[in-house]
């Protein structure tokens, strides 16, 4: 597989961000992982918003990973998927809102913060979006520790 | 004149899914738009967390009905770029194949859909039973009308025989005649035209910045299109045009649709044509290596993203869906807000809602209509809602 311009891409990455960059890597054709520190994470996707003229985020990703959460915005750019990831501490989950520069975030914030229970600091509005009116304010779904209980089987006696 | 919220769902207003609308409406007109999901969340992204990768096949072809191979085929090659590993040129060709047999089936459904909402039932019913046709070779191919089962982690499950081609070829002569008809109408029929034309306008730069995807972008005038930018599968060799409008209006996401069509058609051929020989699938182990990735595919609805974390035993630590409906939602509320001098009339709520082919789930619905000013409140149903948007054109 040739990854010319992935490795191209990275060194202007690299360039632009310099040492807040904790991890880069190509994962593969059209694919490339930046890891990033929380306080980090908003000066860096501008740089590269700005630099590169995107304004696609495919998605977010919020993701569990014991002590911290993952936040992973998707980023398009020429067919070449960019994705941030900064971790924050799951007991003050909170990171800066991207929707100022990404208006197309507003949908994928609010669903991050339902569901993994991150707050996005400057969001327009992190009413629920996925997750029920009735939902207990301080469960989070997809966090490790929220079990899905299975209802016991009926069985005939 | 006094502004009053019109509140539509939680039942979806165009398709039968569920999804809840606020309108404010100043008579006629709606001056701002909100929207409220949720209702048919089913916990899939937890519940893939639990069964192996294996058994999470069947459980994401069942995110969707209508794009179901989309989904599977973002899932399993998102698997296998955790392996790291390529599948057999073939499999990647039968995969193409159901793929653009999919789309064809789902635009040929989108279209007969956006006919019912206009009133134009004539339409709705000539291209559903065409549809019928690419339905039947679907079955043929997989067994199933909708649900394909085709995919799996590593190639495909079923290949195509030399007859089965011959049977494809045919009905794809029928479902060509009869989309370029379809595109004889949509392009010239009074009746989409004065249904489609300036309602539900997206320009160039609103579609970019609320980052729409699929035909309503390809209809605002942006050249995207996953097949093209981020090949997977065989579209690396599978010529095919990305279709662009720059009407940025219904009339053209309903060309878009039907020129796509047409596309998918040529590109199943193709892939018959020069459909490698060797196997359909490879074996691998059942416990991938650790690591993350994430995969793109052109669903008939725009770009459908999926990512996967790996923590080394064989059931994903995290699995991310993004459907392309929810990245059309911003940009649907853009749609119906009226300004300046573009009016989104109460009448075109249903097809502009059409016009994004959303995608949820299956219910009925009701709409609930609000005057605070005046405490005025009444219900109707979608039926209702309908026939008002019907007799307001005649």
């Amino acid at each position: 597989m040739n990854l010319e311009r992935e490795e191209r891409f990275v060194s202007e990455i690299k360039e632009l961000l310099g040492d807040k960059i904790s991890e880069i890597k190509v994962q593969r054709a059209r694919s490339v992982f930046v890891t990033v520190k929380a306080e980090d994470y908003k000066d860096s996707i501008r740089k590269i918003v700005e630099k590169f003229g995107i304004t696609h985020i495919s998605t977010m990703t919020g993701a569990d990973s014991g002590q911290t959460i993952d936040v992973m915005p998707h980023l398009s750019h020429a067919g070449m998927k960019i994705t941030f990831k900064a971790a924050v501490p799951k007991t003050a989950a909170e990171i800066d809102t991207l929707t100022d520069m990404l208006p197309g975030a507003v949908m994928y914030e609010r669903e991050v913060h339902d569901l993994l229970g991150v707050n996005f600091k400057g969001h327009p509005n992190l009413a629920k979006l996925v997750i029920s009116d009735d939902w207990p304010s301080d469960v989070y779904p997809l966090r490790k520790e929220y079990k899905v209980v299975r209802p016991e089987p009926i069985r005939k006696t | 004149m006094p502004e009053f919220s019109v509140i539509v769902g939680p039942q979806h207003p165009a398709l039968k899914e569920p999804e809840s609308f606020t309108f404010w409406v100043d008579g006629e007109d709606v001056v701002r738009a909100e929207v409220r999901i949720g209702y048919a969340h089913r916990g899939i992204e937890k519940a893939a967390e639990s069964r192996t990768y294996i058994q999470n096949i069947p459980l994401i072809e069942r995110i969707c009905g209508i794009c179901n191979v989309a989904h599977t085929i973002c899932y399993t090659q998102n698997v296998e770029y955790l392996y790291g590993r390529e599948i057999p040129r073939r499999a990647e060709y039968i995969r193409t194949i159901i793929e653009e047999l999919n789309r064809i089936h789902s635009h040929l459904l989108w279209i007969g859909i956006a006919g019912h909402e206009i009133g134009f039932d004539t339409l709705l019913m000539y291209v559903w039973r065409d549809r019928e046709v690419v339905m039947d070779l679907i079955e043929e191919m997989t067994g199933n009308r909708v649900s394909t089962a085709l995919m799996t982690v590593g190639g495909v499950t079923r290949d195509i025989t030399p007859e089965l081609a011959t049977r494809i070829r045919k009905g794809l002569d029928i479902l060509e005649e009869r989309t370029k008809y379809y595109e004889k109408i949509a392009s010239g029929e009074s009746t989409i035209l004065a249904r489609t034309k300036g309602i539900g306008i997206l320009t160039r730069e609103e579609a970019l910045k609320h980052c729409a995807v699929g035909p309503t972008l390809r209809a605002s005038g942006i050249k995207s299109d996953i097949r093209a930018d981020d090949p997977y599968a065989a579209h690396d060799e599978v010529p095919f045009d990305v279709i662009t409008t720059d009407t940025c209006d219904l009339f053209g996401r309903v060309v878009v649709r039907v020129y796509e069509t047409i596309e998918a058609i040529r590109q199943v051929r193709y892939c018959l044509d020069n459909l490698p020989s060797g196997p359909v699938r490879i074996r691998l182990p059942n416990t991938p290596p650790r690591g993350e990735s994430v995969s793109r595919v052109e669903a008939p609805r725009g770009e459908d993203i999926h990512y996967v974390r790996s923590d080394g035993t064989d059931r994903p630590a995290r699995y991310k869906v993004r459907a392309p409906t929810l990245g059309n939602l911003a940009s649907l509320v853009e749609m119906l807000t009226s300004k300046g001098d573009y009016r989104v009339r109460v009448a075109d709520i249903p097809i502009v809602l059409a016009g994004i082919d959303p995608c949820m789930c299956c219910m009925d619905r009701t709409s609930r209509f609000i005057e605070p000013s005046k405490g005025k409140e009444w219900v109707w149903t979608w039926n209702q809602l309908r026939k008002y948007g019907r007799m307001r054109e005649r």
